[in-house]
C-alpha cells in the first residue's frame, strides 16, 4: 500500500442471498465453518445467492474526495459498508489506513427515550469517540446542533431536523480521518444543509479523504474530485467527475427507456387512445436514415416519425397533429400539416405510411415519446388520437442533461463598475 | 495521520493465526471500556425511563415467586426440604444468585438483534454490546441482594463475614452467563426460534436447580445435581452468605473451571463470526 493511498480495494466482491430461510441456513453453515476454523469458502455462489458487489478494485488517496454514484441496488451502499468493516468482503481484500467514521444514518444510535444529552453521550461512543473527546466537543456539537435548551429533553420530542442536526453534529465531531457519508446530506432545511456543506468543506481540507455515496448528482460533482459509477455490483468508470455522471446519466436514460417500454408491454399503457374506428394505428416510431425502425437518436440529429395506419373512409380534409412529448408531457415540438399549408385532399381508404422529419432538434439527452391526432378539418371530427407511452425513444449524447434544449453557450462575467 | 492499516478479507483471523486473536480480543474489549460502560447506561436508561414504578421492577418478579413458593409450601402441596434458615431468605437469596445467570444470558442473548439497526449501519465493539448486556443482570443482582438484606433484618438473623467474598465467588456465574450469552446472541442473531427457545430451557432448568428448594437427597434430581454447574454456582455463594462455609468445594471448583472454559470458548468463537452476523441480522 503506498503512502498516499488511503482505502485500497482489490477485486472486492459481495454476496447476498434472496431467500430469507435460504440466508438462515448459509449464515449457519458460515457460522460454524469459521468458528471450526475452516476457510468458509465465500468465493462461491450458492443456490440463490447473487453478488451485491461484483470484483471492484479502486483506491482512494490521502486527502481526496471520492463520490460513488450508481442507481438504486448497485451496490453503492453495502461497498460503503464493507469499507466501514461492517461487512466483510467475500472475495478480495480491503485495506484502509487511519481512523474511519462512517455517516451511513444520521442519529442511527438515537435512543428516543434518551435526552438529547445522554444521547450524544452514547453515539459519541458508538461512533469511537473516547471519553476525554466527548468532554471537549460537547459544547461545540450542542453548539453545532443548535437545540439549544431542549438538550435535556427526550429526543423522541424533537423535530425531526432537531434530530438530525444532532445526529450530524455528533458524527461530524469525531473527526475520523476517512469519513465515510451515505447520503445524509438530503435533510435538514437549506441553511443546516449549507452548515454540513461547510462542515464537510473543514474536514476535507485537514487532508482526511471522504468517501461520498449520493444520488444528489449536483453536490457529488461540486465535493467529489474523482467519481465511482457502479451499476448491479460492478464498477463502470472510476475518474473524472463529468465523466461519470454524464455516464450515469445516460444510463438512467437506457434505465428509464426499458422501464417505460416494459411498463407499456403490459397492458393498458398509461396515455390516452381515442378513436373513432374510421383510423386504425398499426405502428407509430422512430425511423433511422435506412428507413428502419429505431429507439435511440443521437441528440443534434433529424428525428424522423413515422405512423402506420389504415383510413376506412374518405377523409376530406385530413388535420394531422405529430408531436414529441417529454417525460412531464410537455410538447416539446408539436407540428400540424395544415399550418404549413400542407394538405392531403380527399384520403382514400386504404393503408398509409406518414413520416415527419423534424430538422435537428437540439433535444437533450433524455426519454421521449411520439404522439399522433387525427381530425378531419371539415368537419371537425375527432378521428384519431395516440399519447400512448408505448411510443417512446431515447435521445443519446455527450451531455449532462439538465435542461430540454440543446445549444452552445458563449459566457462573459465583467465588472460593471455599480 | 496513524499508519494503523486495517484490512478487511475473508477468513481473516485464519491467515493471521489463533494466537494473536487472544491479544486482539482482550484489546478490543479493554480499549472500549468507556463504550461497553455507555451502552449499558442507554440500556438501563431506557428501560426504566417511561414508567412510573421504574426500577421497582426489578423487585416485583422475585418477590412474586418466592412468594409462590412460600405459599406452595404453606399449604403442604409442595415440600422445599430443610433448609435451615428461614426460607424467604434462603429463596431470595437462591433467586438472585439465579437471575444473575438466567437474566444475563436471556439480555446478551437478544442484544445483538435488539441492536440489529444499530450494527448494520455503524462499526464498533459487537463484544461491548454483550458484555453491557450483562449490565442489567448485575445491577438487578445487587437490587435483589440487598432486598435479601432487609430480610435478614427482618428475620433478626444476621450474614456471615463470608458475604464479602461474593464478589469474587459470583464470578464464575457471571462468566458463564456472558459467555454462552455470546453464543446464543450469534445464533439468535441468525434464527430468532433460538431466543424463544433459550426462555423455555432457562425456566425448565431453574426448576431443575435447587434453587428455590433444598438439594433433594432422593430421587433422579440428586443424580442431575451432582453434574449440574448452576448447583454448585448458585448455591456456593448462597451457603456463604448464610453459614460461612460450603462442603462441596469441588463441586464449585468443577463448576468454576467449565465457566471459564465455556466463556474462553465462546468468547472466541464470537470473535471469529461476528461479523458473518452482521449480514444476517
Amino acid at each position: 500500500m503506498g503512502s498516499d493511498i488511503a482505502i485500497q480495494c482489490s477485486k472486492v466482491s459481495k454476496k447476498y442471498c434472496k431467500s430469507l430461510k435460504r440466508s438462515m441456513l448459509y449464515g449457519i453453515s458460515d457460522i460454524a465453518r469459521n468458528a471450526l476454523g475452516q476457510s468458509s469458502r465465500s468465493g462461491n455462489l450458492r443456490k440463490g445467492e447473487f453478488w451485491a458487489v461484483d470484483d471492484v478494485s479502486f483506491d482512494v488517496r490521502a486527502g481526496e474526495t471520492l463520490g460513488i454514484i450508481g442507481s438504486n441496488g448497485s451496490g453503492k451502499t453495502t461497498l460503503l459498508k464493507m469499507l466501514n468493516g461492517i461487512f466483510w468482503p467475500d472475495r478480495g481484500k480491503i485495506s484502509v489506513k487511519g481512523k474511519v467514521g462512517a455517516l451511513i444514518e444520521v442519529g442511527a444510535g438515537f435512543h428516543p427515550l434518551l435526552t438529547g444529552r445522554e444521547n450524544i453521550y452514547v453515539n459519541a461512543a458508538i461512533l469511537g469517540m473516547t471519553k476525554r473527546d466527548v468532554a471537549a466537543k460537547f459544547d461545540s456539537i450542542v453548539d453545532f446542533a443548535e437545540i439549544g435548551e431542549f438538550i435535556d429533553s427526550p429526543v423522541k420530542h424533537y423535530s425531526s431536523g432537531m434530530f438530525v442536526r444532532l445526529g450530524f453534529a455528533v458524527a461530524a465531531h469525531s473527526e475520523p480521518e476517512i469519513l465515510l457519508i451515505d447520503e445524509v446530506l438530503a435533510v435538514g432545511d437549506l441553511s443546516f444543509q449549507n452548515k454540513c456543506m461547510r462542515k464537510l468543506a473543514e474536514i476535507r481540507k485537514n487532508a482526511k479523504s471522504v468517501v461520498f455515496v449520493s444520488h444528489n448528482m449536483e453536490s457529488v460533482q461540486v465535493l467529489c474530485d474523482r467519481i465511482a459509477l457502479l451499476e448491479k455490483g460492478k464498477l463502470l468508470y472510476i475518474g473524472d467527475s463529468y465523466e461519470a455522471i454524464q455516464r450515469y446519466a445516460s444510463l438512467a436514460n437506457d434505465t428509464r427507456y426499458q422501464s417505460m417500454k416494459r411498463e407499456s408491454d403490459k397492458a393498458p399503457a398509461m396515455g390516452q387512445h381515442i378513436s373513432s374506428g374510421d383510423i386504425i394505428v398499426h405502428k407509430l416510431g422512430v425511423l433511422g436514415n435506412e428507413g428502419n425502425e429505431i429507439t435511440s437518436v443521437h441528440e443534434g440529429e433529424d428525428i424522423t416519425v413515422f405512423v402506420d395506419f389504415k383510413a376506412k373512409r374518405i377523409i376530406s380534409d385530413p388535420n394531422i397533429s405529430v408531436a414529441i412529448r417529454d417525460e412531464r408531457d410537455f410538447n416539446i415540438i408539436w407540428h400540424k400539416n395544415i399550418d404549413r399549408n400542407i394538405h392531403f385532399h380527399n384520403l382514400q381508404p386504404g393503408p398509409y405510411r406518414l413520416k415527419v422529419t423534424f430538422r435537428s432538434p437540439n433535444l437533450e439527452p433524455n426519454v421521449y415519446r411520439v404522439v399522433f391526432g387525427l381530425k378531419d378539418a371539415d368537419t371537425g371530427e375527432y378521428l384519431e388520437k395516440i399519447t400512448l407511452d408505448s411510443n417512446v425513444f431515447k435521445v443519446t449524447g455527450s451531455r449532462i442533461p439538465r435542461g430540454t434544449v440543446l445549444c452552445e453557450s458563449d459566457w462573459e462575467l465583467q465588472p460593471t463598475g455599480i | 495521520m496513524t499508519d494503523k492499516i486495517t484490512t478487511y478479507e475473508p477468513d481473516n483471523s485464519i491467515k493471521n493465526g489463533y494466537l494473536s486473536l487472544f491479544k486482539e480480543i482482550f484489546l478490543e474489549v479493554w480499549n472500549n471500556r468507556w463504550l461497553t460502560y455507555q451502552l449499558f447506561k442507554r440500556e438501563f436508561l431506557s428501560l426504566y425511563k417511561q414508567s412510573f414504578i421504574g426500577v421497582l421492577w426489578i423487585f416485583i418478579v422475585p418477590v412474586i415467586s418466592v412468594g409462590t413458593f412460600v405459599l406452595l409450601n404453606n399449604s403442604g402441596v409442595f415440600t422445599i426440604g430443610d433448609v435451615g434458615v428461614p426460607y424467604p431468605v434462603y429463596a431470595m437469596l437462591g433467586i438472585s444468585f439465579w437471575q444473575l445467570f438466567a437474566a444475563g444470558l436471556v439480555a446478551c442473548s437478544n442484544s445483538l438483534v435488539k441492536a440489529g439497526q444499530l450494527i448494520v449501519k455503524i462499526n464498533f465493539s459487537k463484544k461491548s454490546l454483550v458484555i453491557a448486556s450483562v449490565g442489567q443482570s448485575i445491577v438487578a443482582f445487587l437490587i435483589q441482594f440487598a432486598l435479601a438484606g432487609s430480610l435478614f433484618i427482618f428475620y433478626g438473623i444476621s450474614p456471615s463475614f463470608a458475604t464479602v467474598l461474593v464478589p469474587v465467588v459470583a464470578i464464575p456465574i457471571l462468566l458463564l452467563s456472558l459467555g454462552l450469552g455470546f453464543i446464543f446472541a450469534i445464533f439468535n442473531g441468525v434464527v430468532r426460534d433460538i431466543g424463544n427457545l433459550l426462555s423455555i430451557f432457562i425456566t425448565f432448568l431453574m426448576f431443575l436447580t435447587p434453587v428455590l428448594y433444598a438439594k433433594p437427597s432422593a430421587g433422579i434430581l440428586v443424580k442431575i445435581t451432582r453434574y449440574n454447574p448452576l448447583y454448585y454456582l448458585v448455591s456456593l455463594p448462597r451457603d456463604l452468605v448464610l453459614r460461612g462455609s460450603f462442603t462441596d468445594w469441588g463441586g464449585f471448583f468443577y463448576g468454576t473451571i467449565l465457566s471459564v472454559v465455556i466463556f474462553v470458548a465462546c468468547l472466541f468463537v464470537f470473535h471469529l463470526t461476528e461479523a458473518r452476523v452482521t449480514e444476517r441480522i
